[in-house]
Parts: C-alpha cells; structure tokens; sequence
C-alpha cells in the first residue's frame, strides 16, 4: 500500500512521545514493503526531503507566520498541503494517516481531493491536555471533533483513550480502534558502565539514581515527585533525582524543588540525546512516572525495555502498561506520599525489583513490538481501502 | 478527564515573546527579526521586548545574530522545542 502520514513532529523534531511514534510506526510499514511517505514540519538543519530505513520524509516550511499559536498551525497545514501536492502527482496513495489535530486541516483536505480514506491518531485531546480555558482552547477542541468526524476510522493508543474520544467526541464505539505504542526494545537493551553514567550526573557509588523522564508540563505530575522528595529521603539518606526533559513549566518545577528544602538532591538536565537518554534509563535505580493525565505513557515501556523498575500512576494508557507487583509499581496519582512510598518499596526490595524487572522485559518483547503494531495498523488500512 | 488548570495562562511573559517570535518565523539566521520588526509584530514596547530577550538569551532559548551592524534575533532549537512543548 501507498501510505501518506502527517505528522507536526518527526525527528530532529521531538517534543514528546509523537515524533518516535510516527518513526517507528512509518518505519515499522516500511520494512513490512509499504510504500510510506512522511509529511511534517521543517526544523534547523534537518534537509527538505531524505530517506529514513525507506521512509520517505518531506519538509514543508511555513512561510508565513502569525503571533498566534493556532493561526499559525492553520497556516503551516496550508504550506504541508503544498508538499503533498507536489509529492501526490507521481504517487497516489491508497490511504492517509493524520496524527493528531495539528495537521489534520491537510489531511481533511487531502481526503476530500483525493477520495481516499483518512485514518486519524488521536495520541491526546486538548480537553484531557490543559481542560478548555480560552477560545484558542476551545477551537482546537472542535478541530479534534471536526478531525475524528471526517476520519474513516480513528486509532487510539490504549482503552482509556478510547473512553475518553468517545465521551468527549461522541463518536461510536466500533469507529475507534485501540492500537498501542511501541518501542525498538533492543535500542535498550545495552551494556553501559553505570558508575560513570551516574557519575556524570553527580550520584555517587553509595547513593540512590531516581530518575523521571517527560516534558515539564503539568500533566506529567512531576511537581509531585517533588514534592515526595524529603519523604523518600527520610527513608533513603542517598536518594539522588534526575528529571530528564524540557517544558514551559521548568521554572515552576525548580521553585517547588527549591522549595522542598531538598532542591540540592534534584537536577534538571533539559532534553538529552536519545543514547545518553537510554544509558541513564540503563543506569538507574527506579524510574518514576508520575502523570496526571497519560494517554498512553510510552515512557514507561522504554524503562520496563531498559531493565529499571517503573513506579508509575495508576492513570490513563500506565493501567493497561503495567501490572501492579508483577511489571512495576503503581501508586495514586496527585498524591507525593504514595510515590514516596513506591519508590521506597522497589529501592527496599532489591530482589523484588529484580523479579518486576524480569517480568516487565518480558512483556515489552511480546506484546509491544513495531513489527507488531505496524502489521496491526496496516490490517486497519486495509478494511478502510477495501482490500481484504 | 479534566486536569483543572489553565496553563497557557500561567506562562511566564518572556515565554509568551518565545511563542510568539516562533510562530512569526524568527527560527533561523535568516528569518531573524530586530527588535523594532518584533516590536510591531508583538504589539509589545521595544523596552519590554528588550528586557524579555535578554532573559530568553540568558535561557539559551533565543540567539543574537549581527548582520551589518543590525542586531537580530531568533530561536534557538531548544527555543523551538520549548515552544512546542506547550501543544504537543
């Protein structure tokens, strides 16, 4: 099959969990012989058009701008339009897939030209993301409803997603498919000297490396772990807190860290490169994932891939990730004192945490795998197309 | 589910500049913007626009760029991946 697929994010451009999705799913197709072409947004010194493991990646500039965020995304689909217009005469494709509202204008358009079916990945919603607050807000909720209205079909990364769309947007049941993330589990799987990786970010042999990976925004609950680090201090004298990550809400974070009294066991790295990221994923004792709001939380299965135990939320798409007491630790969302006490737990039970790690690798290579959620996809594609 | 806060409301005021320098274009060299280009773009004063820059440059999210004695200014990639961060 020719598959088109828009996406605001693809590497260089990663923000969050969208970017490595659309690369894994677009290659995971490619290598399966689909014929994948990726549309997306230019980034500094990232080439208007390459070929990735046989994915084809256009660029679109957006050269015209505007102050205004959603202007802005509106503007930009016109310019992604523009792409797919001049890549779409040698290539007619059997089916598009638009990942999320951002540059779903494009492929509502492309649907309608082309007359050929749209899937759309809703990854999250502005209403589960920042609640709407604001006619800005307010308008990307409709866009998503607009987006899931024109979409043949819609994919969904886990049952509480799926709930969620079809609450919110209305849409029925057996339009929504839930089709999970996925990870590369042997980009994890990797021999790294701990001790210097640890070394780097100033835990020493003796101490406790508790690390937390995600954008500083308010979702992802991290002003909690923070809150919960005198606690686990009281039980864990070397307890030493790395947030990997960048966001609007780093200024906040770093008060409420400050303001613990503790703020000199916690450091901020701002976003690191993908191998140092796995190297300190390798390299630590527990891995916290304190969300609030977590369609998914593809972060985890990267940890439960690495070998550290993950404490997580019992929140959103984590339900359906982990299993309590057999793949990870969950504790209640909001709530510093029960993170606390997760993280006490997995640190305290050395063997347990070993027994979790073993259970949770497991489940990674089985049930998470690109190959798979590729083929499940492209099974998807075929009932909208027709081909059985 | 509702997570009950407005948090494009609570940025800082120089992140709302980055925002805005984003989405105007100013993201490379070539594309970078003067302060008085800013200024009408932002209906902001050029002493507010100044002072925020100046803290976006500290941040490492905004870079100068001198071109014939012209100072200039656009983002950084981190600058750009932190605007992003707010709608992704």
């Amino acid at each position: 099959m020719r598959i088109g697929m828009l996406s605001w994010e693809f590497p260089p451009r990663i923000v969050g969990g969208l970017a490595r999705h659309v690369f894994g799913l677009a290659g995971g197709l490619a290598s399966q012989g689909h014929d994948v072409h990726v549309f997306t947004l230019d980034f500094p010194g990232a080439p208007a058009y390459e070929e990735i493991d046989g994915v084809k990646v256009y660029r679109a500039a957006c050269e015209v701008g505007h102050p205004n965020f959603l202007t802005w995304a509106l503007l930009f689909n016109h310019f992604i339009e523009k792409r797919m217009a001049d890549a779409c005469r040698p290539a007619r494709f059997d089916v598009f897939h638009v990942h999320d509202w951002l540059t779903a204008p494009a492929g509502v358009s492309y649907k309608h030209l082309s007359r050929k079916p749209m899937v759309l990945t809703v990854h999250s919603t502005e209403y589960g993301r920042s609640s709407l607050h604001s006619p800005d807000s307010f308008t990307i909720d409709g866009i998503e409803w607009w987006a899931t209205y024109e979409a043949n079909r819609v994919i969904v990364t886990s049952g509480s997603m799926k709930r969620e769309v079809c609450d919110h947007f209305h849409l029925p049941w057996e339009k929504v498919t839930v089709i999970p993330n996925a990870i590369d589990a042997s980009k994890y799987n990797v021999s790294v000297d701990r001790w210097s990786v640890r070394a780097r970010y100033g835990v020493q042999p003796h101490e406790r490396l508790i690390l937390c990976v995600g954008r500083l925004v308010p979702q992802k609950g991290i002003e909690y772990l923070l809150q919960a680090v005198p606690k686990v201090a009281w039980s864990h004298s070397g307890a030493k807190f790395v947030l990997v990550g960048e966001g609007w809400y780093r200024d906040h974070l770093q008060y409420v860290a400050h303001s613990t009294g503790q703020g000199w066991r916690v450091r901020f790295t701002g976003f690191v490169p993908d191998s140092e990221l796995v190297a300190l994923l390798a390299s630590a004792d527990v891995l916290v994932v304190p969300s609030v709001y977590e369609p998914f939380g593809i972060v985890a299965l990267e940890g439960m891939a690495a070998g550290v135990p993950v404490v997580a939320s019992q929140v959103g798409g984590l339900t359906e990730v982990i299993e309590h007491d057999r793949t990870g630790v969950f504790v209640y969302p909001r709530n510093p004192d029960s993170i606390a006490w997760g993280v006490s737990h997995v640190l305290s039970n050395p063997d347990h945490a070993r027994w979790l790690v073993q259970n949770a690798r497991e489940v990674v290579q089985k049930a998470y795998s690109w190959e798979a959620i590729a083929m499940r996809t492209a099974d998807l594609y075929k009932e909208v197309v027709g081909v059985t | 589910m509702k997570l009950g806060f407005s948090y494009r409301e609570a940025l800082p005021e120089e992140f709302r500049l980055l925002s805005m320098l984003h989405n105007i274009g100013a993201v490379t060299a070539e594309r970078s913007l003067t302060v008085d280009e800013i200024t009408k773009w932002t209906d902001l004063d050029a002493s507010v626009v100044r002072s925020q820059l100046q803290k976006l440059r500290e941040s490492g999210y905004v870079q100068l760029f001198e071109a014939g004695g012209v100072e200039k200014y656009h983002l950084t990639t981190t600058g750009i991946t932190k605007v992003l961060t707010l709608y992704s």
